[in-house]
């Protein structure tokens, strides 16, 4: 009985401590849908006197937002190949096998993790300006890839680091190279750990912001983070447009959380249990 | 380099990708700033040699560097501790068995996986002093002290940043403990029940010391994330007003970009990265290397 009131609280608690959590993400949603002829939504955005979808049409009309989600697009799937790909084969190498200065490389990469991305930003900049890279999407896929992959480093490695010795003891008597026991056997099986590497990556390339702003200058390259400011200018007194933009940078990150989420709690907590 | 040596050492060319972007992006990047920040340079133009001069006036002569550094400290400790606090409370409620507690996990997390940009755009319409949600709130209920000069007042503004902040990573704490509590044996927990431990006393003894891990990579992570904050205060006050909200990220776009002074942005590089550096390196030596995440 006692127990049964205390979880009805609980429950209570999060119920009205979610509805507040949620109000500015329905606020932009709801402004969004605002209609053009109102001319400034009350509370903030909360109530509208209609729905509309006419914010939607122009964005896609005057603000070139296809082609900015395009830009990221080709700046984050690429990045997110390259940190699978690069972390999960040094992963390997530092679970599983034995080479010249193994832990002084691992404890180099794990210093990046520490690493604040603005200390880097002079120096990104001057490197792409070198190699000509600035206003291109290689100038910062490179960039994401160096920095993301310490970080799948450490959870794939903890993964892999828990599989058996005897599995790999049998491949090797079959003849199975090193590279053949990471394509064959590790990578098959670690899909909770990618699965995490892929959200994380995804959601920091997507989201990025310092680099893309001192990389990208021209507006046909800028990924969809920078959108904002470039037609802040234009939609300052209209929250609608401004909005609408909002939503449809928000929908890819909140739509491939959505798809990967069950993994995301197993796939810590695998990396915590071998810890 | 013999052949046996290679094959022996496979290893490194799984290795070398990775080296290869270590070494590129971020050793040389880390060489650069301590080179650069000797030089006054506008980035284009020959640069001149000045050795530590950037330093001495940084330190003595630099009011917007100071108010960064202030800023970083509350902001260190106003966010971590609620952020741990709360996400706390609420991973515990939501693994003890409520209704729909998947759902609310996605809703408190939902913040911390939207781009800074959107969130900092979304809070201004919040703090609007016109139109905005607190300013109609209190306007409507009469609940007059809601309206407040949020980011327009450089006593406040900080702290309304920090708010927002907060906002969005509990939900990442929230996260994390959820793991660790999952990870608990459950053997303890009853055990402790049967000895008469109350739900109380079963957390401050029991799961509060158990989940240490957690707390130390939430710091950790927690420390980083202040040290790395840049878009949420370029989108919602751009450092302002009058350099209140200044962060030491701001200060380096500031001072790199629309001032291009690329010498002095490099000094304030340094200080960023010797103090995220000694703080992780602090943490992990003293505090322990445990990390949920890590090994």
């Amino acid at each position: 009985m006692k127990r049964n009131r205390g979880k009805a609280l609980a429950f209570i608690f999060v119920s009205v401590l979610a509805l507040v959590w949620m109000v500015p993400i329905i606020m932009m949603l709801v402004v969004s849908f605002m209609p053009p002829d109102q001319r400034a939504p009350r509370f903030g955005g909360l109530l509208i006197s209609g729905v509309s979808l006419q914010n939607y049409v122009t964005v896609f009309e005057d603000a070139e937002i296809v082609t900015h989600f395009v830009n990221s697009v080709a700046v984050t799937v690429p990045s997110v190949v390259l940190v699978v790909v690069i972390s999960s084969l040094a992963a390997f190498a530092l679970a599983r096998l034995k080479f010249f200065a193994r832990d002084i490389w691992f404890y180099l990469l794990i210093m990046t993790l520490m690493l604040p991305i603005p200390t880097l930003v002079v120096p990104i900049f001057q490197i792409n300006k070198a190699l000509g890279l600035n206003d291109s999407y290689l100038g910062l896929i490179l960039p994401y890839t160096a920095l993301g992959v310490p970080f799948a480093i450490v959870i794939l490695r903890s993964f892999f680091a828990g599989f058996l010795r005897e599995i790999e003891e049998a491949a090797i008597l079959d003849g199975c190279t090193p590279f053949g026991i990471y394509w064959r056997i590790m990578m098959p099986v670690s899909w909770p750990a990618v699965a995490v590497v892929i959200i994380w990556q995804f959601m920091t390339s997507w989201n990025e912001f310092i680099l893309a702003l001192v990389t990208m200058n021209s507006v046909e390259v800028k990924p969809l983070t920078l959108v904002p400011l470039v037609y802040s200018g234009q939609f300052m007194m209209r929250p609608g447009p401004m909005f609408a933009i909002l939503t449809l940078i928000t929908l890819p990150v909140i739509l491939v959380y959505y798809l990967m989420q069950r993994f995301m709690v197993s796939g810590l907590t695998a990396g915590a249990v071998r810890g | 380099m013999t052949r046996k040596w290679l094959i022996d050492n496979q290893g490194l060319f799984f290795m070398a990708p990775a080296m290869i972007l270590f070494v590129v992006f971020v050793l040389y990047p880390i060489l650069y700033i301590f080179n650069a920040s000797m030089y006054d340079w506008d980035g284009i133009n020959q640069a001149i040699y000045v050795g530590v001069q950037n330093y001495i006036e940084m330190f003595t002569d630099d009011r917007s560097f100071a108010l960064s550094i202030r800023n970083s400290i509350y902001w260190t400790f106003l966010t971590i501790f609620p952020q741990m606090f709360l996400g706390f409370i609420l991973a515990y409620i939501l693994t003890s068995g409520v209704p729909l507690q998947n759902a609310f996990r996605v809703i408190f997390f939902m913040p911390a996986i939207i781009s800074p940009v959107v969130l900092g755009i979304i809070w201004q319409r919040i703090y609007a002093p016109f139109g905005g949600l607190l300013a109609d709130l209190a306007w409507e209920t009469g609940a007059r002290f809601l309206m407040q000069p949020y980011l327009s007042d450089p006593k406040i503004a900080i702290f309304s940043t920090i708010f927002v902040n907060v906002w969005q990573w509990t939900g990442f704490s929230m996260l994390m403990y959820v793991a660790g509590l999952q990870g608990l044996p459950g053997e303890v927990l009853s055990a402790a029940q049967v000895d008469g431990a109350g739900a109380l006393q079963r957390i401050r003894y029991i799961v509060v010391p158990m989940l240490r891990h957690v707390h130390l990579t939430l710091i950790l992570l927690g420390v980083i994330g202040t040290l790395q904050t840049f878009a949420l205060v370029y989108m919602l006050t751009k450092g302002g007003p009058n350099h209140a909200t200044e962060m030491l990220p701001t200060y380096i776009f500031l001072k790199a970009f629309p001032l291009q002074s690329m010498g002095y942005a490099s000094a304030v590089a340094v200080v960023l990265l010797v103090i995220a550096l000694g703080a992780s390196i602090f943490q992990v030596s003293v505090l322990g290397s445990r990390f949920t995440i890590g090994n």
